[in-house]
């Protein structure tokens, strides 16, 4: 698969295959899930962000990194497992800046999953 | 096989969904952990399943405390997927009552493995309980004829005398006796004469109504309680189980046997108090009169009381 190059540095790609047992269909089917979940998601963390409610930054930091560990999105996972651990351990000061790092990254994978679908596709 | 799978992540759902229904399993998805405490509890549930730790409603270990307490009786597999590695949160899960854990993202390799180990434990069950079903009918039924032994027929006989009086209604006891049984087995030997009591076995069951018993009560006597039969209809349905078995001679290895019963029979009345050792003594002392009268037919017991039957019966 050629277009996998478009996920590179971001997914773990012979993983993800496994995962899937080969099954394109079915990556395709969860890449979609995720893209679709991605907006709701995002706007849960960042609203909880804003009013600092700690158990909240955790809860939706906890769906975000299961979500990109399913897709073996390895690095990503690690930067929202970072904000579930701090948020978890109540050192809200470190939250903003790890988000600042979260959100540039998540953006850019959300565009390579963009490309590689579009690839796909044709 | 059905298994369950709860999480609130749709991406994660979709493919567990998706790998377990490759493996051959029957999938039943739901999103929160109320919902999955439901389908586990209901009797027809799936008695696998894997849980989300994280979950809305009820997170994993909840599910698992739930389930534990409403199907205590009959194993189901727990299995919780977690995200959560440390030996803290494994311990408090497996505490809760899971019985394996899963680490996410999880590799479709190992899961299928463990669900293999929970379907083994739940075979095991399986082979137990069947095991244990194949001992209760043995401990209740006789090995030879295959009805119901002497301790169940005569514990079936007392719950229906009480049930008899409660409903103000009547039970029928008949003690069957094969005449010159001794001469079958000495002339023939025993595998015929146990050939001869499997056939009146049979016969005996095909007699009587699907709601009546039937039971070896001694070497060669048997007990039948015909349930709602009262004292008018007594000495017929004694009479057609006599015929049932003298009218054809029965087929065994030495050629066709002609074999007769002798039969005492005892009508118990709505109110009657005797308990169940009296009535069975009334049946032997009636059965003793039909031999004396010559063997091959009926006799009823204490025509005195009788004779006060109610007609309806």
């Amino acid at each position: 698969m050629k277009s996998a190059t478009l996920l590179e540095g971001f997914v773990d790609f012979p993983e993800l295959l496994d995962r899937v047992e080969g099954d394109q269909e079915l990556l395709a089917e969860l890449l979609a899930l995720f893209q679709e979940d991605l907006p709701a998601s995002r706007a849960g963390l960042q609203e909880a962000v804003a009013r600092g409610e700690l158990h909240e930054i955790e809860r939706t930091a906890h769906a975000l990194k299961g979500m990109l560990a399913n897709l073996s999105a390895k690095h990503t996972a690690a930067l929202a497992a970072e904000i579930e651990s701090a948020a978890r351990a109540g050192a809200s000061q470190r939250v903003p800046e790890l988000i600042s790092t979260f959100n540039p990254e998540i953006e850019a994978f959300s565009a390579a999953l963009d490309s590689f679908m579009a690839s796909a596709e044709r | 096989m059905k298994i369950l799978i709860a999480d609130d992540d749709t991406l994660s759902l979709r493919l567990l969904q998706k790998t377990l229904e490759r493996a051959g399993y029957e999938v039943t998805a739901v999103k929160n952990g109320r919902e999955a405490a439901e389908e586990m509890c209901r009797p027809e549930g799936p008695r696998l399943a894997l849980l989300d730790w994280m979950m809305p409603e009820l997170d994993g270990p909840a599910v698992c405390r739930e389930v534990r307490k409403q199907r205590g009786l009959r194993h189901v597999h727990l299995v919780l997927i977690t995200s959560k590695d440390s030996k803290q949160d494994i311990i408090q899960g497996l505490e809760s009552g899971a019985d394996d854990y899963l680490v996410k993202p999880f590799d479709p390799e190992e899961l299928k493995a463990r669900l293999r180990s929970g379907l083994r434990i739940l075979q095991l069950e399986d082979n137990l309980l069947e095991a244990r079903e194949e001992m209760r009918y043995r401990a209740t039924h006789d090995s030879l004829t295959s009805l119901l032994n002497r301790g169940t027929i005569i514990e079936l006989l007392a719950r229906e005398l009480t049930r008899a009086r409660r409903e103000k209604s009547c039970t029928t006891v008949v003690l069957a006796d094969l005449d010159h049984f001794k001469s079958v087995n000495d002339t023939y030997g025993h595998p015929v004469g146990d050939e001869v009591l499997r056939e009146i076995g049979r016969r005996l069951l095909g007699s009587v109504r699907s709601y009546d018993f039937v039971g070896r009560y001694g070497g060669e006597e048997f007990l039948v309680v015909l349930n709602n039969c009262g004292a008018s209809k007594a000495l017929s349905r004694a009479e057609q189980i006599r015929n049932g078995i003298g009218r054809t001679p029965i087929t065994t290895v030495k050629g066709p046997l002609p074999i007769t019963l002798s039969l005492g029979v005892f009508a118990s009345l709505g109110e009657d108090p005797r308990a169940v050792e009296d009535v069975l003594c009334e049946a032997d002392s009636a059965l003793y009169q039909a031999k004396a009268a010559g063997r091959n037919c009926s006799r009823l017991a204490s025509a005195a009381i009788v004779a006060s039957a109610d007609s309806q019966y």
